[in-house]
């Protein structure tokens, strides 16, 4: 239990260092685009979609003024949460299925 | 002198007792099982080396409202999307590596499955027949990428001139379920999202309105298969609206030179006695060509039509049952300036049926027509499922071709007479299409 807390306020200290909830993003924005980040881009309810879209684009005006989010809107690493894992992870169970059949 | 030809050949002694080889043991009597549910299961053992499968289910477009319509033309559609056991991709591909095939027919009352392939793959096909028509997951960017599909669909079946009068004739002879087009209108290509396609599943694909059907499988295994499977929905779902017949006219004016028309009355319920008077009345009319590029010397509606105008012309009887009505008339195709005198011939014909203008062997004719259609189309095994699984859902029993055939037989004269009286009286629905100059609207004929 003791160990398991430690892993947990290292992960916070490192959410922390990495920065990107000073600029307003969650974890899921700052994934890099390949084919199965896109193809589950294309599935994501219409809600979730364009609050990413809000996000990334308040994240590239503040980073073009140089500038952060005062500190009571930074994401806190409670909050942010794997919005997009669920449809990568279906787009990646799909693609391996058909990588395994065509191997056949 | 050689007498070659005097010389006789060696007789070759043909045993009394030589073995018979026998291609397969002779197919077994159709069984049929009534489950508690109301799933109704029938299977035949022909023992041949393929088997179908079909799922059908009573449901069709009659059941959509106005607020959903079209649904189910994309369920049409719909059948290789992802399920719960599988995947899009799996299913098609599954299936084409046994080399099945699974397609789906509906008309406007019953939606039917039907999967066949080689029988030792039965339960691979079966697995995917039952997944597609029990859990379906209509993924929602699925749905939104078959939506095209509908309006390609669509143009595919109205190059048929005969769809669109149809499609006419039934929004024209309805006031509603059996209106309802079997193609997606228009304006609903694109709306048509996946809660409807799910409500529509719930409400209509539950046990009592479903029949499993197999041709070359045994009927344990498929009772088996539908008492673990097929348990899913109980009840009866939505039920449907009474069909309201109405009596319209539509008219579509394009620039055809050739005018599509249908004029019909209420006909007979599917399985009435009335059907059967209908359907010979059908046959004595004349119900399409017998011989290729032949005179259809029997059909009175050609003969008729053909002493009124000298070029070129189709005139057949129009004859379609359902569970609560029924539609009977003539179908004219003919050169949009004759249309009208095309149409009153025809009409002329069977005013002149019902006035008693037919005798006994017109009668006998006609019933030995219906009878060889009848039996010829079951001949094939797609033609024999569709016909068991239509009556499981109708009522649950099989009607046997003799059976039937005997039915045919025991129409009178009379019968087919009152027949063609019930059309003259009736009120009539009309649908045209075509240039329509001279073609007569209802209240001329």
């Amino acid at each position: 239990a003791g160990g398991g807390r430690m892993i947990d306020r290292l992960r916070k200290w490192y959410y922390n260092a990495a920065g990107f909830n000073k600029l307003g993003l969650m974890r899921d924005d700052t994934l890099h685009e390949d084919d199965d980040v896109k193809e589950a881009l294309k599935r994501l309810p219409e809600h979730l979609y364009n609050a990413r879209v809000f996000r990334i684009k308040r994240a590239l005006d503040l980073s073009l003024k140089h500038q952060i989010l005062p500190k009571d809107q930074w994401v806190k690493y409670e909050e942010d949460h794997p919005y997009l894992e669920p449809y990568i992870k279906e787009v990646i169970r799909e693609r391996h299925e058909r990588e395994a059949w065509n191997k056949k | 002198k050689r007498f070659y030809s005097l010389k006789v050949a060696p007789k070759v002694a043909s045993s009394p007792t030589a073995a018979k080889v026998k291609l397969s043991p002779e197919s077994q009597d159709l069984e049929i099982t009534k489950l508690p549910n109301g799933l109704v299961i029938a299977s035949l053992e022909n023992f041949s080396p393929t088997s179908r499968i079909g799922v059908f289910i009573k449901t069709g477009s009659r059941y959509e409202t106005t607020s959903n319509l079209g649904t189910a033309h994309l369920l049409r559609l719909a059948s290789n999307l992802t399920t719960k056991g599988a995947s899009s991709f799996r299913i098609t591909r599954g299936i084409e590596a046994v080399g099945g095939s699974l397609s789906v027919h509906a008309t406007r009352e019953k939606m039917a499955y039907s999967v066949e392939c080689l029988r030792d793959y039965v339960d691979t096909v079966m697995e995917y027949l039952l997944n597609v028509t029990t859990a379906s997951e209509f993924r929602r960017w699925e749905v939104a990428d078959l939506q095209p599909k509908l309006k390609v669909d669509k143009a595919i079946a109205l190059q048929n001139p005969q769809v669109g009068v149809l499609e006419n004739l039934h929004a024209a002879a309805y006031k509603n379920a059996l209106a309802n087009p079997l193609y997606c209108p228009d304006y609903r290509v694109g709306k048509i999202t996946s809660e409807q396609l799910h409500h529509f599943v719930q409400n209509n694909f539950t046990s009592s309105r479903m029949a499993l059907v197999g041709i070359g499988i045994d009927h344990s295994t498929l009772k088996q298969v539908a008492e673990q499977f097929l348990n899913i929905r109980s009840g009866v779902g939505a039920p449907g609206a009474k069909a309201v017949y109405r009596g319209g006219e539509i008219r579509k004016q394009t620039g055809d030179s050739l005018v599509h028309a249908a004029i019909v009355t209420e006909g007979a319920v599917t399985g009435s006695t009335e059907a059967n008077a209908f359907s010979v009345l059908q046959y004595v009319l004349g119900a399409g060509p017998l011989v290729k590029r032949g005179t259809s010397v029997t059909s009175k509606l050609t003969q008729g039509v053909a002493k009124a105008v000298s070029q070129p012309f189709d005139v057949s009887a129009f004859n379609v049952n359902y569970s609560d009505s029924g539609l009977f008339g003539i179908y004219t195709i003919s050169q949009a300036a004759n249309a009208g005198e095309v149409i009153k011939a025809a009409l002329n014909q069977i005013k002149a049926v019902a006035q008693g203008g037919v005798t006994d062997a017109d009668v006998k004719t006609a019933k030995n027509q219906l009878k060889a259609n009848y039996l010829m189309s079951v001949e094939t095994s797609q033609g024999l499922l569709n016909e068991i699984g239509s009556e499981s859902l109708v009522s649950g029993t099989h009607t046997s071709p003799s059976a039937a055939a005997q039915k045919i037989d025991s129409v009178a004269t009379g019968d087919v007479v009152n027949a063609a009286k019930k059309f003259i009286s009736g009120k009539k629905s009309m649908a045209a299409t075509g240039d329509l100059g001279n073609t007569p609207f209802l209240d001329e004929l």
